[in-house]
């Protein structure tokens, strides 16, 4: 009785979805809203109104910054409850303890690291945020990538010279500049009298009002990387720095 | 040759996914993941959308791949 109304159920849902479906228009087709309006606007005026030559930048932090904006809150809010949950390394254990997992890597990992990691941040700050406005990549990817060069940094040469030289009084402010960042580029707006995430200044006119607003865009792309970098790095370093003394890959189980 | 190309990735991809989906060691599902993150990461750019390319690469391939094989040695490497 049960399974035949669940069935039913289904087959009502599935039907009316193939029912939307097929209202739907063809895929590819040039009658759809989204190429009658959507992509025409962006293609033709992205640049010039969304300030950026990376259209989809300007289409994230400008036509969409308030999506952006709260996107990101959610993000960070549901990193930093992670990261609450993994219990951060106690700032009185990680000195007093010295951990388990000290062994040194082989002498080939640890100068391949050394030549490849300033290369991989350089990459992460200069390609990724900092010209995300210009060329594929923003503040997200930067992050990744950033935080992903400091894990290859652990592995090579271990959690203690890690932690001593990204300590956790370094990282705490630095997790949350994505959205103070965020949020202070939205207040500009609204002193100088305007929206709420404008970056065209009143009063700011000609190649300046072009140049703030890049800069603005790119406060933004830069504080969301080093905010999801470091907090990807807080992550890493909780999971690793729990149950040091079972860190070593173990034997399968039976 | 384009098109070729497409269909060879898109091969992979369903083989890594099945592949993914038989294996039982958790460490080796995670590599294989990886391994199909870089594959949607080509297509992306086969399809012109680099920004998602950049953001399959270093997310899908890297960040998660960490934080499953940590995930891992924090719990058991078998699938029971």
């Amino acid at each position: 009785m049960r399974k035949a109304a669940v069935l039913g159920a289904l087959l009502i849902i599935g039907a009316m979805l193939l029912f939307a479906i097929g209202k739907m228009p063809a895929m590819n087709s040039r009658n759809a809203p989204d190429k009658t309006h959507v992509i025409p606007r962006y293609l033709e005026k992205g640049e010039e109104e969304g300030g950026a030559k990376n259209i989809v930048t300007g289409v994230i932090l400008n036509y969409r910054g308030y999506d952006t904006m709260g996107e990101v809150t959610v993000i960070f809010s549901a990193l930093c409850a992670v990261v609450a949950l993994l219990d951060r390394e106690k700032r009185g254990l990680s000195r007093s303890s010295p951990d388990a997992s000290g062994v040194r890597s082989s002498v080939i990992v640890r100068t391949v690291v050394r030549f490849a990691f300033p290369v991989i941040v350089f990459f992460a700050v200069a390609y990724m945020m900092l010209h995300g406005e210009g060329s594929p990549g923003g503040g997200f990817q930067g992050g990744a990538i950033l935080g992903a060069s400091v894990i290859v940094f652990t592995l090579a040469f271990g959690l203690p010279e890690s932690t001593r030289r990204m300590p956790l009084k370094v990282r705490i402010p630095l997790e949350s500049t994505a959205i103070v960042g965020f949020l202070a580029m939205g207040i500009i707006g609204l002193a100088y009298g305007v929206n709420f995430l404008t970056y065209l200044l009143p009063g700011v006119h000609g190649a300046m009002a072009q140049t703030v607003r890049n800069l603005m865009m790119t406060v933004i792309e830069v504080g969301i990387g080093i905010g999801g970098g470091v907090i990807f790095i807080s992550i890493v370093f909780a999971m690793m720095r729990e149950d040091k003394y079972e860190l070593q890959p173990d034997v399968p189980q039976p | 040759m384009n098109w070729a190309l497409n269909l060879l990735l898109l091969l992979f991809l369903v083989t890594t996914a099945a592949v993914a989906i038989r294996l039982r060691d958790l460490l080796a599902v995670a590599i294989v993941f990886s391994a199909y993150s870089l594959m949607m990461a080509i297509l992306w750019t086969q399809l012109r959308a680099p920004d998602l390319a950049l953001t399959e690469a270093a997310v899908g391939a890297g960040v998660t791949t960490v934080l499953f094989v940590l995930t891992i040695f924090k719990t058991t490497r078998r699938e029971d």
